[in-house]
């Protein structure tokens, strides 16, 4: 055990009276890299932050053992841990648009990392700092090194922060989900450079992650965490390929990327060309030949300016969705699929293009005809935590959209809000519950029934689940094709998660820059990509085995080297 | 970019110009609509011993004959081009009678206004890194600060500073020593607002990300208050320190009342009980210029302080 660079012994944390993390161990060997995965309140980032000794003055108390070289960390005064900061222990937070400071510029920022190193000029600091932004494959780093950090998108800042936590040449980086707040195949890009840099600098890594797909692709070991004790524990390839405990196991069941074919079946049950599945009218009605279209979008068109410029959000994209088939518009931020929504649900006027709902027009009619046709368009928000009135109780949230357009007497808007609750699975008691006593799962089932409770024909559904744990997402995930299959629904799945597009949608249109790059039948465009945009995004999916990561990252060398250019 | 910030300066600059005429012509309509002619009356009244040729003079010079607009467009006139008119009372030139209060009061409420930075920044400080108990404590003072009335503040400073220990005399007021508890009576409510902006700044700031990446590369906590917290701490206090400046103006009245300091405070309150239009119309115009010139100063500042605030715009746009 003495080649451990990093040895977390029984540690366990608490905040005040309530114990997180119970008695965990693990082990990290030189130049080796491992991963704490769970989902949110499984303590992993406690656990980052107190072998980072970030924890709150006061607040938080940690006992057991945190070695790094054989010190205990826990036990040394501040003063003596502060030599250790930045020179033996990096860090790599979350979210790179917020971890450097606003008001400072990168350069100034750096500084302070490359002081670390024990050089005094600040000359010969600027030349290190530039190298170590060129490094990372940041192609201009003296236009970076004198900008502020609104100044750059959040894959340049992300290279930053690894820049600075790379530069004193640390013995152990902590990473703490380093890319969950990034555009997919940037994400995958500042992996692929991350893994790269610990190999040639020989930097042990400590990834916390949600992700497991992630942590089995890019890590040695695993410790996978439920409700701050450890679950099960080795090396990734073992604990991924054959999972020992039930945790571990529905954790790997719920990963999109490893399950494509998981909603399949219960979708293919409801199908027009299936009929023979469908037992009442309403189906059975869908399911006839004359149903067509339920959304069609022809040519839109959408410019807004921004500082004298004209940014062309939409440029002519067209997409269509079949009665009782599920949609994906997929791209990254900027890509021009949440205007496109928009202009769907009358939220933005196009400036070309015609929209039909249910074989309707909306162009030429009255605003009130309009609005009527959008009723049959519901939309179900990304970010429960925020798309729900937190002084609101549930069943006035829910009743919301029935009142909005009086639909009905007062019991029967009561009778609607319980049937909509009963459809998402959460029970009656529920109703009279604030959105603060829920968790993000029964946030999300709220705002479905929301959007459900005036029948709508058509859901749109702005990355559901983005803000969500995978095996809540899951469940979401079950819920909304049970919804489909029994309400005959139409979704426009919004994401840019193409594992999770792959399990849930028919069809898909991938969008870059307001254009529709490529569309088709799911299977086509996965199995066959034509756009080589498409087959960045499909690239990015991770692996989950760590030999593929590593193959694929030498042989795309060439290819990280032009993308970031 | 220097183009557009260019334009936002013209733009506030002229929109300050607005509010001061604004300013001017509602002050001027308020003692108009008062009850009683205020000027006839003062002038009329016997003690003055005006000749019925002098009440004529002045009678045509503020066009007291005339329809109410017409007045108001004279005066106007008048003051764009920097003349202030007389006093009725004591038939000086306005401007000479504020002229000789002003610099006292500037001087009170420049003094105050450090204090009540200092002060300010100090309690924020304490509230931040003073051990538990302490920062509690110390977190309770600006509410304490607040609820003690300015004159209490005053007589018990004199109470101890110039009766038990001497420390200033009340009968030169405009001693340097006086001068300085003067304006520690009108910095201690003052800084009380200033010091609750800043405690709740800096609890944002400390607890943000960049805060803690900053930590964890060994930076010390007097370090990451210096180089990173206090900057953009101050920028929400930049709006509170013009707003402060208002009230200084007001709450000097009642300091330099105690103190017995000559200042514009006397002036306005002679003006007041003596119905001197003239004094009141200019008193408060100067009031005005003042404070939205300290307003317009934090207003230009706030986009050289803070590298973000151009941007806000033209970002919010590109968002959709």
């Amino acid at each position: 055990m003495s080649a451990d660079l990093l040895t977390v012994e029984s540690l366990s944390i608490a905040y005040g009276p309530t114990a997180v993390v119970h008695d965990v161990s693990f082990s990290v060997a030189k130049g080796e890299s491992l991963a704490l995965i769970g989902e949110s309140g499984s303590g992993k980032s406690t656990i980052a932050k107190a072998v980072l000794r970030l924890l709150p003055h006061g607040e938080a108390t940690a006992a057991g053992r945190v070695a790094l070289n054989g010190r205990d960390i826990l036990a040394l005064p501040e003063k003596q841990f502060r030599s250790l900061r930045g020179r033996e222990l990096g860090f790599i937070p979350q979210d790179p648009a917020s971890a450097l400071n606003p008001v400072r510029t990168i350069g100034a920022q750096a500084q302070e990392a490359a002081a670390l190193l024990g050089e005094t000029d600040p000359s010969v600091r600027r030349g290190r700092i530039l190298d170590v932004l060129e490094q990372v494959g940041l192609p201009d780093p003296v236009r970076v090194y004198d900008s502020y950090p609104h100044q750059l998108s959040g894959g340049m800042l992300q290279r930053v922060l690894i820049a600075l936590t790379v530069l004193p040449r640390p013995s152990l980086i902590v990473a703490d989900e380093p890319t969950s707040a990034l555009d997919v195949t940037v994400q995958k890009l500042i992996l692929d450079m991350l893994t790269e840099l610990r190999r040639d600098l020989d930097i042990s890594l400590l990834l916390i992650t949600h992700d497991l797909a992630i942590a089995a692709e890019r890590a040695d070991q695993l410790v996978v965490l439920k409700d701050g004790t450890v679950q099960e524990s080795g090396p990734s390839r073992d604990v991924f390929a054959v999972p020992r405990t039930d945790y571990a196991r529905s954790l790997q069941a719920d990963v999109p990327a490893l399950h494509p074919d998981r909603y399949r079946d219960q979708r293919t049950a409801f199908r027009p060309v299936d009929p023979v599945h469908d037992g009442d009218s309403r189906t059975g009605d869908v399911s006839s030949p004359s149903a067509g279209l339920q959304i069609d979008v022809r040519e839109v068109t959408k410019r807004f300016s921004a500082g004298g410029k004209d940014v062309l959000a939409c440029d002519g994209v067209s997409f269509s969705v079949e009665r009782g088939r599920t949609h994906a518009l997929v791209g990254e931020s900027g890509s021009g699929k949440t205007t496109a929504v928009r202009l769907l649900l009358g939220l933005e006027q196009p400036d070309g293009g015609q929209i039909a709902v249910a074989g309707q027009s909306t162009s030429g009619r009255s605003r009130a005809e309009v609005r009527d046709i959008r009723r049959h368009l519901q939309l179900v928000y990304q970010n429960p935590f925020t798309s729900l009135d937190p002084t609101w109780r549930v069943s006035r949230i829910i009743r919301e959209p029935l009142d909005q357009f009086g639909v009905g007497t007062k019991p029967e808007r009561a009778q609607r809000v319980r049937e909509a609750l009963e459809a998402v699975g959460l029970p009656s008691d529920v109703a009279s519950r604030r959105p603060a006593h829920l968790s993000g799962g029964q946030r999300q089932r709220v705002a479905i029934a929301r959007a459900l409770v005036v029948r709508p024909d058509v859901v749109v559904l702005d990355e559901p689940t983005s803000a969500l744990d995978v095996s809540v997402q899951a469940g979401i995930l079950e819920l909304l094709s049970k919804l489909q299959r029994e309400l005959g629904l139409t979704y426009l799945f919004v994401s840019h998660d193409l594992a999770l597009v792959r399990q849930v949608a028919d069809t898909v249109s991938v969008l870059r820059k307001g254009q529709v790059v490529e569309d088709g039948a799911v299977e086509d465009i996965f199995s066959r990509p034509q756009h080589p945009y498409t087959r960045a995004l499909l690239d990015s999916i991770p692996l989950a085995t760590p030999a593929a990561a590593l193959d694929r990252i030498a042989t795309e060398d060439k290819l990280l080297a032009k993308s970031t250019a | 970019m220097t183009g557009d910030y260019r334009r936002f300066a013209l733009t506030r600059a002229g929109q300050a110009i607005v509010v001061v005429l604004l300013a001017y012509v509602f002050t001027f309509l308020i003692i108009s609509v008062l009850p009683g002619d205020a000027i006839t009356n003062t002038l009329r009244d016997p003690q003055h011993g005006l000749s019925e040729e002098e009440i004529q003079r002045i009678v045509a010079f503020y066009g007291l004959d005339q329809p109410v607009v017409v007045q108001l467009l004279l005066s106007l006139g008048r003051f764009l081009t920097g003349e202030l008119g007389f006093s009725l009372q004591s038939n000086l030139p306005v401007s000479q009678l504020v002229g000789d209060a002003l610099p006292s009061t500037l001087t009170l409420a420049t003094t105050a206004l450090l204090i009540a930075i200092i002060l300010a920044v100090a309690i924020a400080y304490g509230a931040q890194y003073l051990p538990g108990k302490w920062a509690a404590i110390v977190r309770s003072i600006p509410s304490f600060f607040l609820s003690v009335p300015n004159f209490v503040i005053g007589l018990v400073l004199i109470e101890f500073f110039a009766f038990r220990l001497h420390s200033f005399t009340t009968t030169d007021p405009n001693s340097p020593v006086a001068t300085l508890f003067a304006a520690i009576t009108l910095a201690i409510p003052v800084s009380a607002p200033l010091a609750e902006v800043l405690i709740a700044s800096l609890d944002h700031e400390s607890r943000q990300e960049y805060a803690v990446v900053a930590r964890s590369r060994g930076l010390t906590e007097a370090r990451l208050f210096a180089k990173h917290l206090v900057k953009p701490s101050a920028l929400p206090s930049v709006a509170m320190v013009a707003l402060i400046v208002g009230e200084l103006l007001g709450g000097s009245v009642i300091t330099e009342t105690i103190f017995g300091r000559d200042g514009i405070g006397t002036v306005v309150q002679k003006a007041v009980t003596g119905e001197d239009q003239p004094v009141l119309q200019a008193i408060v115009s100067l009031s005005a210029v003042i404070f939205v010139a300290v307003n317009l100063v934090a207003d230009l500042a706030s986009p050289l302080l803070d590298p973000r605030v151009k941007l806000r715009e033209s970002k919010l746009k590109e968002k959709v």
